[in-house]
């Protein structure tokens, strides 16, 4: 039934995005691949110093975007805020095709990635939050196929389909919670041990999820409103800024608190992490009060906030914020060097190989590829309004046809 | 089962680098992923500054924290073979997190650009997964407990010997290189350090000599913060990592 809602207004922007980024994620896949066969992770910068760069960086933003969208879907699905329904099934989409895109980074970065299959469910590990997330990670993804698949039938409301809907917001909740003290229960690397990290990371996972939501969603319209479904249109003209704003303004707070606790700390694998990494770059420097305070602010007044050109351009700051948030905070863990001695007394230095950004580019063109097919494939806008006004417009039509 | 300790003398450690270089030759690793290596640091400033060194094996810990977060227990302490800290390299996936675990920066991925030119992966390329082809290979070869040249995409690290350390005669306290009949058990390092600053032995054993340095000595384990309570301990002065600094 869906197919005959589909905007087709877009399809041609959209299936542009599905081969321009289908024919960018072979190439930059295939490259990847003959550099890791010819060369061998040599291909990679990392070492036995940092031995996580920018494909971890990569995947852990991916992830946390996705955890992200499927946070703010379960407004909707699990809260009851019904006024983001028409919001949810573009999020649940994008939240699968961003991990998905996350995943097939991290899949090109280990040692073994087939072995990984076997050796994971064999031998569970269940010390081991890397095991966790790997499990909560492949529920997630289970859950949201599956509500989406039931949206796409038209059921958003069933039993079933709520359950489904709790089920991938508790799966998100553990699975980007653990994430988090993969890094936040490590005691030898001080820059990363804390046991509030899962706050840090679902309040950035939301941050990003509401841009990358804000983004896609004025990328399939155009920056056009005015062609959106009344329900979609109201969502971007009031309560989804709203909830931008609040995200940045609570993730400008834990930053500032993250940030002064770390420089106050004496201990110097924390305090000259930030003073002489973080704070030495002008890429943090861009990240944060480009990435976070600038959209806050941009979205502080009613008029501006409301406005899709200022929408957008806040959603791109934070997706490109957030992105060197995250290779810095995976770095930063490292920099400091273990037990080294005077040969590495600098702080560790660490540059991304031309394949690792080959390989950040491969992610990416993958997202862009798989949301222009979800936008062929499927009506993302659709919500149970939408259904609802048009079984009232043609009911039988509706009643046979499904 | 015994439970294996090192012993390092920091008086007696010339920091010559000899114990390096044995166990790159014992275990084939390629130069600069270090197994063992000799730690240089500076403590101090003018006019009380000095130099110091320390040399550094895996320290087997008795809770090793890199064997925690590995996600397919490839990482394990085997406590039926002297409590040493094993890799078994078919079930490893190559995460590294175990590299972002250990306290001790102990462990090599070795599938990296080379440390030092030439590459010698260029100019002995690796046969059957293997990173490298050294001439003159070790014949110990045991992929489930990470010994012999290290295979591509995985973690390698100090085994304390295992392929020498396991033929010793089952009870004895220590293995002393001066011991004309336990010499060939005696792990690399300890068996060449020239000034003898290095000791091997039963620390589960309370008449072995290891256990009589600790006591007697005072012995110390590094970082011992980080509970992850070595089976390395350190006689001497300068037992001890100064705080990072930064070059100015
Ligand atoms: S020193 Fe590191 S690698 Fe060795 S046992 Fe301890 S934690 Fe594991
Ligand atoms: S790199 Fe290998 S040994 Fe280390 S944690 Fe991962 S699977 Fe375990």
């Amino acid at each position: 039934m869906s197919a005959d809602t589909i905007d087709r207004r877009n399809t041609g922007l959209m299936t542009g995005l599905l081969v321009v980024g289908a024919a960018i994620a072979v190439v930059t896949f295939a490259i990847v691949a003959f550099a890791l066969i010819s060369q061998g992770h040599a291909a990679f910068n990392m070492d036995a110093n940092v031995a996580w760069g920018l494909p971890i960086a990569t995947y852990v933003y991916f992830a946390l975007m996705s955890s992200g969208l499927t946070l703010i879907a379960a407004l909707a699905m699990v809260f009851g805020f019904k006024q983001y329904y028409p919001l949810i099934k573009r999020a649940i989409w994008l939240a699968i095709i961003t991990l998905v895109a996350g995943l097939a980074v991290l899949a090109m970065e280990l040692g073994h990635t087939f072995r990984m299959l076997w050796a994971l469910p064999l031998n569970l590990q269940i010390e081991s939050a890397m095991f966790w997330m790997g499990v909560f990670y492949l529920l997630d993804l289970i859950f949201m196929a599956w509500k989406f698949q039931m949206m796409e039938r038209g059921d958003w409301t069933s039993r079933l389909s709520r359950q489904v809907g709790i089920a991938s917001f508790i799966a998100v909740l553990l699975a980007a919670g653990t994430l988090a003290l993969i890094f936040g229960m490590m005691s030898m690397r001080p820059f990363w041990f804390d046991p509030t990290l899962p706050v840090w990371f679902y309040a950035t996972a939301a941050l990003s999820g509401v841009a990358a939501l804000v983004f896609f969603t004025y990328l399939s319209y155009g920056m056009d409103r005015s062609g959106m479904p009344e329900g979609l249109r109201m969502d971007l003209e009031g309560p989804l800024p709203k909830l931008f704003l609040a995200l940045a303004g609570i993730t400008l707070v834990l930053f500032l608190s993250r940030m002064t606790t770390g420089l106050y700390a004496n201990a110097p694998e924390v305090n000259v992490v930030w003073s002489d990494y973080l704070l030495a770059s002008g890429w943090f420097h861009f990240a944060v009060w480009g990435g976070i305070l600038l959209p806050f602010v941009l979205l502080l007044g009613r008029g501006m906030r409301n406005a899709p050109g200022v929408q957008m351009l806040a959603a791109i700051l934070v997706l490109i914020g957030m992105f060197i948030e995250r290779l810095y905070f995976v770095v930063g863990g490292q920099v400091v060097p273990l037990f080294k001695g005077t040969w590495e007394r600098g702080l560790v230095e660490y540059a991304p190989s031309s394949t690792e950004w080959v390989l950040t580019v491969m992610g990416i063109a993958l997202v862009f590829a798989l949301y222009g097919l979800g936008e062929r494939l499927f009506n993302l806008s659709d919500s149970p309004m939408a259904a609802a006004g048009e079984e009232a417009a043609g009911g039988q039509e509706a009643a046979t046809s499904s | 089962m015994a439970k294996w300790g090192m012993v390092i003398d920091l008086d007696k450690c010339t920091g010559c680098q000899a114990c390096t270089t044995a166990c790159g030759m014992e275990n084939d690793t390629l130069p600069g992923e270090n197994w063992q290596d000799v730690l240089f640091y500076t403590e101090g400033e003018y006019p009380s500054g000095r130099m110091k060194w320390l040399p550094r094996p895996c320290m087997q810990c008795e809770d090793p924290s890199c064997v925690h977060v590995c996600p397919t227990r490839a990482t394990y302490k085997d406590h039926d073979a002297g409590g040493i800290v094993f890799i078994d390299w078919d079930k490893c996936i190559g995460c590294k997190y175990c590299m972002i675990a250990c306290p001790y920066g102990v462990r090599f991925f070795a599938d990296e650009a080379p440390l030092v030119e030439p590459d010698l992966k260029e100019i002995f390329p690796g046969s059957g997964g293997r990173l490298w082809d050294p001439p003159g290979q070790s014949p110990d070869q045991n992929r489930k407990r990470g010994i012999g040249v290290q295979p591509k995409g995985v973690v390698s690290k100090c085994t304390f010997c295992y392929h020498r350390v396991s033929q010793a005669p089952e009870g004895v306290p220590d293995l002393d290189e001066d011991d004309p009949d336990l010499v060939e058990y005696v792990p690399a390092c300890v068996r060449t350090c020239p000034p003898k600053a290095r000791y091997f032995g039963d620390l589960d054993n309370a008449d072995s000599n290891v256990n009589k340095l600790i006591a007697n000595k005072k012995g110390v384990r590094l970082k011992d913060h980080t509970g992850n309570r070595p089976q390395v301990y350190y006689l001497g002065a300068g037992a001890g990592i100064p705080a990072f600094k930064p070059k100015s």
